[in-house]
């Protein structure tokens, strides 16, 4: 809100600090002035009034309250005159206040608050001004207004503007004339009702509304705007000068629903304390002869019906506890005397102040809220740094963190890149990667989206990390890459599912590599799947589906479930030639997605150290030529259920399809490594063993070794 | 005699012996398995005894001879053999000031520099690292943490919903709701950090995303106090930037602690950043999480990961730590 410094300096004693040192002031002690700007001979402040002081700080009056209570200053309040009614001709004014209806109470409405009143209408206070002059306002008062942003009407409207920028209380100024039939009836409005406010805006209001009706029509947004049918015009001869204390949630939730507000909308919003309406109007009286208004009182209105439950609020306030809170010493007499520059009243008694707050404050309800005005005030520049004395326990181990830091390296270790991505997908996304109805449908949906673009939760890293090839693919030609020619990313996040209403988190990681095989990243796979301790997975490409990505991703021939026992812990594969031509992929791109969960929960830190054998190992190669789809794993599985024990590695090292061969045949070559840990192994009998598993092999028809 | 000619020629041979190769043919073929000079020694055997001596003795001689010879030649082509290839060494060269071969290597995004630093820094502290899901419902996003709906303390942060609408469905706008779940489960005194994802609201910008990192703590305790606090930040800000820094606190309010601060930083020439809001916990808080505010204190903070990311490594748009750009995350 916009402050004018000059006019703070009118309810200061004493001169103000120059304006620099004010805003450091508040900055430090009150709140954040966000800007300041010279206008003619006054300085202009932004200064963001805490939510929680909006009911008492959002005036001029209150902001210099608290000014003199950091500065040290004296308070200078305005002048009020004291409200007498007189003798006049006009027809009483009936004002009516309808109770919250159960059905916004349901809602969450006004009624349904705890702690408040749940009155629609706290307190309702008018003066009803017989006689009075439509003019231009002095020019003190215009140049104020002006200051802090706000246009000059006439000195009716002027003054409702001026009384609620200088003590909080907003104030509504109606034609009496144009009240039909002289009731007002405060209430909710129906959903639908129209209502022009008096910036020529129609609105249909929500269910709940506050408005005023008179006998025929709705005249009023109450505690919003005013209605154009009573609004003060150059012929007004009669005002109804009203403030009143409008239910904060209801406020609330109508400018939030109409997405509509003003200065007064916001005051209310938060909560103002009722005493402030007639204090309000009798200023407004003290300045009706000087803004050249005159007229006489006819009629006072003030209907507060729960008077008791705005009690003055009485909070004991120990000062250990202040202590212990903030850290540093305070003495009683110090405490005490803030306490009283911010209006409190404060009795002393053993180590305990008995503090009275006033009404005004609202923000003040336990000890805790007095601590912090104790705290700032002083200063917490003030408050030396200490380290807490507490028993030094070492801090329960986050074993999942361990191994997370452990993928990323090994990750790191291969030549990938961390990268992160957005956790929306949307429309664009939809049909790049053809998301089908039936995949949408599993899709969180954000009820409130930035753009059709990020409508959406992704569901899995793969696409976010496709994208990222598809724009740094240029780059491959670059730097790093440039010997490779390759990308390799890396990413770990969540990824989300929904299904009826009830949702799924997933912790993922993604793995691509640009001009990459699939061996190559099954090579990935197996590196990391080692580097856990991981030792019994393995890759099944029987009617391989993804349990978390979708199949339209994956290369229907080079793409396999990676799973431990019978669980499926990720996939992994090429990436579909549909999904490269759509996002113009010049290359294979190796693809791995696992759930970091499971991968961390099967993780081990065993390692068992083996000796190598003291005795040399002797190596035999043998090729063996099969059918194109024969798994290597087959041939191995053979190979070592012949081999037994003295076999201690079989290594592929050669696979060939093509020119020389058959058709439909490949050729495997592995070495085979025989080795005792008891002796040294003759030639004879690794020549044994080599037989044995060429048998083994040829028992298999379609198998052939080749010698 | 025989042995004469033989040992002109073998002479010879060894003499014309350009290499290794050459030189071990020729002495395979006097001195080998089959070479001359060993059948005629074979032959010895054959000879009556005058004539084997004086043979014998021939032979033997221009045996040690010749196996002189040839070590001696294998030596001079050793020698012969190095300089030659000293001098093509010469002529072969590399451009030492071309670049050396480019292995693959890795790089660790900035912000998990930045978390994995922070975690360690508060661990050290004694702070345990605590996580939770993104998506959270209404109640331990707000209404735990003291902000009623309706209210407009609600307005301080921009939230994303989730459909079905009014379900109470969110995606977190502060990683607080780690916090609560952590208390749920856990006895106080206690140190926390919990770093994480969080979703606002909120159009973009240099310093601005809809996604980011935020990195709250808590500690709770029976006698924790704002100067606890301070302490405990500047030795965080002191780890993590490597030097002292010096730090104030603002008033400032947050419907979860209270009181309430900013914490702000001095960065460079002496301009002052915000980088943080905290607090002691609110009553309201322990209520939700079952402790009795009376027995237990506690002080909450939540700092932004990225903007401590973009300080430490001098990036100047949030939006390159989420672009994916190669250009910008192989510096790191």
């Amino acid at each position: 809100m916009l402050f004018s410094y000059n006019w703070l300096q009118e309810y200061i004693k004493g001169k103000l600090p120059a304006p620099v040192k004010l805003a450091e002031l508040l900055n430090m002690h009150a709140f954040e002035v966000e800007g300041m700007q010279k206008k003619g001979r006054d300085t202009i402040f932004d200064i963001a009034v805490l939510p929680n002081r909006a009911h008492d700080c959002l005036s001029h009056t209150g902001m210099a309250r608290e000014i003199a209570a950091i500065c040290k200053l004296k308070l200078q309040l305005p002048k009020t005159k004291q409200i007498k009614v007189q003798k006049g001709r006009l027809t009483p004014l009936k004002v009516k206040i309808q109770p919250a209806s159960p059905k916004t109470t349901s809602q969450g409405g006004p009624a349904s608050q705890q702690g408040g009143s749940g009155e629609l209408v706290p307190r309702y206070s008018a003066l009803v001004i017989e006689g009075v002059s439509i003019k231009k306002s002095p020019k003190w008062v215009v140049d104020y207004l002006e200051a802090v942003g706000v246009n000059s009407i006439n000195n009716v409207v002027d003054l409702t503007n001026f009384i609620m920028l200088e003590t909080g209380q907003p104030l509504h100024a109606f034609d009496y004339e144009q009240i039909e039939g002289r009731t007002m009836n405060v209430r909710e409005a129906k959903e639908g009702e129209k209502l022009e406010t008096l910036d020529n805006q129609v609105f249909s209001l929500p269910e709940g509304a506050l408005v005023i009706e008179d006998a025929k029509r709705l005249i009023d947004l109450a505690g919003i705007k005013g209605g154009k049918v009573s609004a003060i015009s150059l012929n007004t001869q009669n005002i109804v000068l009203q403030a009143a204390n409008f239910n904060a949630v209801a406020i609330y939730r109508t400018k939030s629903q109409l997405k509509y507000t003003t200065q007064a909308a916001d005051m209310y919003a938060h909560q103002i304390d009722p005493n402030l309406a007639m204090e309000a109007l009798e200023r407004a009286y003290a300045l009706c002869a000087e803004l050249g208004i005159g007229g006489k009182i006819a009629q006072v209105v003030d209907l507060y019906p729960k008077s008791a439950s705005w009690r003055i609020k009485r909070i004991t306030l120990d000062m250990q506890f202040v202590s212990s809170i903030l850290g540093i010493p305070l003495s009683q007499k110090e405490a005490k005397r803030i306490l009283e520059s911010l209006d409190c009243q404060v009795a002393l008694a053993k180590n305990r102040l008995q503090v009275t707050c006033p009404t005004r404050r609202l923000d003040l309800t336990m000890q805790e809220d007095l601590v912090e005005e104790i705290g700032r005030i002083v200063g917490y520049e003030t408050i030396p740094a200490a380290f807490p004395i507490a028993p030094i326990a070492p801090p329960s181990k986050n074993t999942e963190l361990l191994w997370l830091s452990k993928i990323r390296n090994a990750f790191k270790g291969l030549g990938f890149t961390e990268v992160y991505n957005h956790s929306f997908i949307g429309d664009k996304d939809f049909s790049t990667f053809a998301y089908s109805a039936a995949d949408k449908a599993k899709l969180v949906e954000v009820e409130n989206p930035l753009s059709s673009e990020f409508s959406h939760l992704r569901d899995s890293l793969l696409e976010n990390l496709v994208k990222n090839v598809r724009d740094n693919q240029k780059q491959a030609r670059l730097a790093e890459s440039r010997q490779a020619e390759t990308i390799r990313i890396f990413e770990t996040g969540n990824t989300f599912r929904q299904h009826k209403g009830k949702f799924a988190e997933f912790n993922m990681l993604g793995a691509l590599i640009y001009n990459g095989s699939f061996y190559e990243i099954k090579g990935v796979c197996d590196f990391i799947l080692n580097s856990l301790g991981i030792s019994s997975a393995w890759y099944d490409e029987y009617q391989a589906t993804s349990e978390e990505s979708r199949a339209e991703m994956w290369h229907k021939g080079k793409s396999a479930e990676i799973k431990v026992d019978g669980e499926e812990i990720g996939f992994l594969g090429e990436i579909s030639s549909r999904v490269n031509t759509a996002l113009k992929i010049s290359k294979p791109v190796g693809a791995l997605h696992l759930n970091l969960e499971k991968l961390i929960l099967l993780a081990s830190e065993e390692i068992s150290y083996r000796a190598p054998s003291r005795f040399p190992a002797s190596t035999r190669d043998i090729a063996i030529l099969v059918p194109s789809q024969t798994k290597v794993a087959e041939v191995m599985n053979a190979m070592t259920g012949a081999g037994g024990a003295l076999v201690r590695d079989i290594d592929l090292f050669d696979m060939y399809e093509g020119e020389h061969l058959a058709q439909g045949k490949k050729n495997l070559a592995f070495h085979i490594i025989y080795e005792s840990a008891e002796r040294t192994l003759t030639s004879k009998e690794v020549d044994t063993l080599h037989n044995q598993i060429i048998k083994a092999v040829e028992e298999n028809p379609e198998w052939e070794v080749r010698k | 005699m025989v042995i004469f000619a033989l040992k002109n020629s073998a002479l010879e041979a060894i003499e014309r012996a350009q290499n290794l190769a050459e030189l071990e043919t020729s002495y395979k073929a006097y001195l080998g398995k089959k070479g001359e000079l060993t059948l005629i020694l074979r032959s010895l055997a054959n000879l009556n005894e005058a004539e084997r001596k004086v043979q014998g003795k021939e032979a033997n001689d221009l045996r040690n001879l010749l196996e002189k010879r040839f070590a001696e030649r294998k030596k001079e082509i050793q020698r012969e053999e190095i300089v030659i290839q000293e001098k093509l060494a010469i002529r072969e060269h590399v451009d030492v000031t071309a670049p050396g071969k480019r292995l693959p290597k890795g790089h660790t995004h900035p912000l998990t520099l930045a978390q994995t630093k922070a975690e360690e820094i508060f661990q050290t502290m004694g702070f345990t690292v605590a996580q939770g899901p993104e998506i959270e419902t209404e109640w331990y996003n707000f209404d735990a943490l003291n902000i009623p709906a309706n209210h407009p303390a609600r307005d301080m942060w921009d939230t994303f919903w989730l459909k079905p609408k009014n379900a109470g469905h969110l995606l977190r706008t502060h990683t607080s709701p780690v916090q609560i779940r952590y208390m749920e489960k856990h006895n106080p005194p206690l140190r926390i950090i919990a770093p994480g994802r969080i979703f606002r609201y909120e159009a973009t910008d240099a310093s601005h995303g809809f996604n980011f990192y935020q990195l709250e703590g808590l500690m709770v305790g029976k006698e924790v106090s704002v100067a606890n606090f301070k302490a405990i930040i500047e030795e965080f800000y002191r780890q993590f930037f490597g030097k002292p820094v010096a730090i104030r606190l603002r008033p400032s309010y947050f419907p979860f602690t209270e009181p309430s601060f900013e914490v702000d930083m001095r960065w460079n020439k002496g301009a002052w950043l915000e980088m943080m809001g905290a607090g002691i916990v609110h009553p309201n808080v322990f209520r939700a999480v079952g402790y009795i505010p009376a027995e237990w204190r506690g002080f909450a903070f939540g700092m932004g990961l990225d903007r401590l990311a973009m300080m430490k490594y001098q990036i100047p748009d949030i939006r390159l730590l989420y672009s994916g750009d190669l250009r910008f995350l192989q510096q790191f």
